[in-house]
């Protein structure tokens, strides 16, 4: 028998959203758009709208902040290794930290984009990350120097999220006009698109709302997962409902939509991630929505004091982090005892 | 049965004014005639343009930028071409027309309801009577009427198409409410004569209805046939004229230059009017209400504005007639420094900024200051009534003056207030 598999399937019978329990409540000064905890357990990173990221240790609590970029900082990466976090803010630059630093400096500052970087992700092996931003581009970097590999045009709008295939240095990417394009990063070609055109819209012609946020593949790498807002009523008032769409990755075939029946909630899916053992999550408004996949509603919601823009699952596969609108970021231990 | 009130009476002697100012007879021959002469000059050829931001634009993503990370937002000031004033990053082309502009950042005018808010800053009065007042076009459209003035005076672009009057003239009558006229290839929609009907049977056709008109006006008091009159004529004169509307007319490099978008065209539609010296127009850009994803949406929309406003502004001053023409930015209240849990921003009257550019003010002007949180007006706090005063005074209109109409006399604005006079030129 495998290990992993043994370990993987312990996992999934211990998590248990229904006993969720808020074991740590840190807090910042600003609001926090994203977070990722590295996968060695020891610490959590938000990124924080003063510009800087924070990390805490989780063990003790302690803070400390990563000051170097000049804007909001949207979205955070962290090699498989856990030794560099990466960084992405609305200041255009991809910034590289020691994570452990006890006085973090950037290691390296990269102008990326023009105008905001919107997302980042960082390959299996560490060995490569790649980047989107407000000038259409998604851009594939060495990690080891900065170097840049691919620029890969092609999004007819902006992108907002990237995410590298598991085991691979195939990406994909999604805009906020609902386009996911799948490329081969070794050549720079596309090689296919999956049309996700229903989960945004226009407002007044003039700006699109919605489109692809967050962009996840299941465990085994069989399905590719995007989340986002759909059944938009006003959209300057913000009246949609949250939505996550699945494909079978090796067909390219859409799934059915999760919609998150049990509550009325208007809400964007800012991420939808896959528990290790398969069970979706999704941050939906200040709720954590649990859904196996395959079902079109929740079949259990966490409710939080906050509105909640990312999540990250520890390794241990047990602790869920959130952050916050109210600048915390909390910690869910989603098991028995 | 009849209705005497007052209301209904200075109607009828309004609307028979109107008819005469149809005619060719200047009505209410009390207005102005203190000033005539050197001011009557003043006015001439004089037009304002209002860009009407509908929905209310966020002083913090336009004309009062904030470095405080906490409610100022993602976006970076940046210079502009006036040494010291800084605007939105979002607006690099206008940053560039700053010295033809001027900046008003202490607005504080309380109220929060957007049709109240419109009302107030396009009537220039915060209305607490019965009493309706004309809005800013209307009143322009009076004081800068000439008798001889084929086109309305107060036309409001649309996308497309051509509207009724608007009902924004209160007192002064339907002959200075505004028209809507479409910005489109071909100029005004049905305005050429049916197949089979000639102008010479046309004519008769008209001289028939006038007849009909004027004999059951003579029997009958009823403003509303002198109004239907009114707009046939100013109909009239529209389709004799339908090709000034036209902007397909402008050569297509100019057509390029102010874009593809509805915005442009409605401005290139503007900039066409004021060249025939109309003296109000209105170009609206609608849906500025961001209670949600403020700064996405601000994003697209003022790149939608940015790029043809600049280029209007200087295409007026290569033709030299921004010289001659207020322009102003218009919206109906500020947006809230508190960012709210949706990355919107929600109603704010209290602090906020209007931006102007052309004649009659001090160009590279910042009046008002708020703190560096933007919650507060910290200097010369001014309002829409301040504000009403000093457009008028911008083209030359005396705004401490009066409307003589039918016997009574209306305060041009409110009495109680006057311009900023430190930004008058």
């Amino acid at each position: 028998m495998n290990l992993e598999s043994t370990s993987t399937a312990a996992v999934a019978r211990t998590f248990r959203p229904q006993d969720a329990k808020l074991t740590h409540d840190w807090t910042h000064t600003t609001r926090l758009l994203c977070c990722r905890v590295d996968p060695n357990g020891r610490y959590v990173f938000a990124g924080a709208t003063d510009s800087t990221i924070q990390r805490w240790e989780i063990a003790s609590g302690k803070q400390t902040a990563f000051v170097g970029h000049d804007n909001w900082v949207r979205t955070l990466g962290i090699s498989p290794d856990g030794q560099t976090l990466h960084s992405g803010a609305y200041d255009g630059r991809w910034l590289s930290w020691e994570t452990g630093a006890e006085m973090p400096k950037p290691l390296r500052s990269i102008q990326a984009h023009q105008g905001w970087l919107r997302g980042l992700a960082v390959s299996h092996d560490g060995q490569r990350v790649a980047t989107c931003g407000n000038d259409k581009l998604v851009k594939v970097w060495s990690a080891a120097d900065g170097q840049l590999i691919r620029e890969l045009p092609g999004h007819p709008h902006i992108p907002y999220c990237v995410h590298f295939a598991p085991g691979s240095y195939d990406l994909v990417s999604g805009d906020i006009v609902g386009n996911i394009i799948h490329w081969r990063t070794e050549d720079g070609s596309q090689v296919r698109r999956f049309d996700l055109h229903e989960i945004f819209s226009h407002i007044g012609d003039l700006a699109p709302f919605g489109g692809v946020i967050n962009l996840s593949f299941s465990p085994e790498g069989q399905r590719l997962t995007a989340s986002g807002l759909h059944k938009v009523s006003n959209a300057p008032a913000g009246a949609r409902r949250a939505v996550a769409v699945s494909f079978n990755w090796g067909t390219g075939e859409k799934l059915p939509k999760q919609e998150c029946l049990k509550k009325e909630l208007d809400a964007t899916m800012w991420r939808a991630l896959y528990h290790p053992g398969g069970m979706m999550i999704g941050i939906v408004a200040k709720e954590i929505g649990f859904w196996n996949p395959g079902t079109e509603d929740v079949f259990h919601l966490s409710e939080t004091p906050s509105e909640i823009f990312d999540c990250d699952l520890h390794p241990n596969g047990i602790d869920l982090f959130t952050a916050h609108f109210d600048g915390h970021v909390r910690c869910l231990h989603c098991a028995a005892g | 049965m009849h209705c005497n009130s007052n209301q209904h009476m200075i109607g009828r002697r309004q609307f028979l004014g109107d008819l005469w100012t149809g005619l060719g007879v200047t009505a209410g021959a009390g207005l102005f005639a203190h000033q005539l002469g050197a001011s009557e000059v003043a006015r001439r050829g004089k037009s304002i343009v209002v860009i009407f931001l509908d929905g209310g634009i966020s002083q913090f993503e336009s004309w009062d930028p904030k470095s405080d990370l906490e409610t100022g937002g993602p976006f970076k000031a940046i210079p502009t071409s006036v040494p010291g004033i800084h605007i939105s990053e979002l607006f690099p082309y206008t940053a560039r027309q700053m010295h033809r502009m001027a900046l008003v950042r202490s607005m504080s005018t309380g109220l929060d309801d957007h049709g109240l808010a419109k009302n107030l800053v396009r009537s220039g009065r915060t209305t607490r009577t019965a009493t309706e007042y004309p809005e800013l076009g209307a009143v322009v459209a009076k004081g800068l009427e000439r008798p001889d003035f084929p086109l309305p005076g107060y036309i409001r672009t649309m996308a497309s198409g051509v509207g009724g009057r608007g009902r924004d003239a209160a007192y002064l009558g339907p002959a200075y409410a505004s028209v809507s006229i479409g910005a489109e290839a071909g100029g005004i929609r049905n305005s050429k004569l049916p197949e089979g009907v000639s102008p010479e049977s046309d004519q008769r056709r008209q001289d028939f209805r006038r007849f009909l008109n004027e004999r059951h006006r003579r029997r009958v008091e009823a403003p509303e046939i002198d109004a239907y009159s009114q707009s046939f004529t100013q109909a009239q004169r529209i389709m004799e004229r339908s090709e000034l509307f036209d902007i397909s007319r402008e050569p297509e490099t100019v057509q390029a230059s102010y874009g593809k978008s509805e915005f442009g065209k409605k401005l290139l539609l503007a900039r066409r009017l004021v060249e025939q010296e109309v003296p109000f127009v209105e170009v609206s850009h609608d849906g500025w209400d961001f209670h949600h994803n403020n700064f996405e949406f601000h994003l697209h929309y003022v790149a939608d504005i940015d790029r043809p406003f600049a280029h209007f502004l200087e295409d007026l001053t290569q033709r030299g007639l921004l010289e001659r023409t207020l322009v102003i930015v218009m919206t109906e209240f500020g947006r809230t420094p508190k960012i709210n849990a949706g990355y919107g921003r929600d109603h704010y009257p209290n602090a906020w900024s209007i931006a102007m550019a052309g004649c009659g003010i001090q160009h590279g002007a910042v009046i008002g200051k708020t703190d560096p949180k933007g919650v507060e007006v910290t200097d010369r706090k001014v309002d829409h009534r301040h504000l009403f005063h000093t457009y008028l005074r911008a083209v030359g209109i005396n705004s401490s003056g009066h409307f003589q109409i039918a016997g009574r006399s209306f305060p041009i604005a409110d009495p109680a207030y006057g311009p900023i006079k430190e930004l008058l030129a």
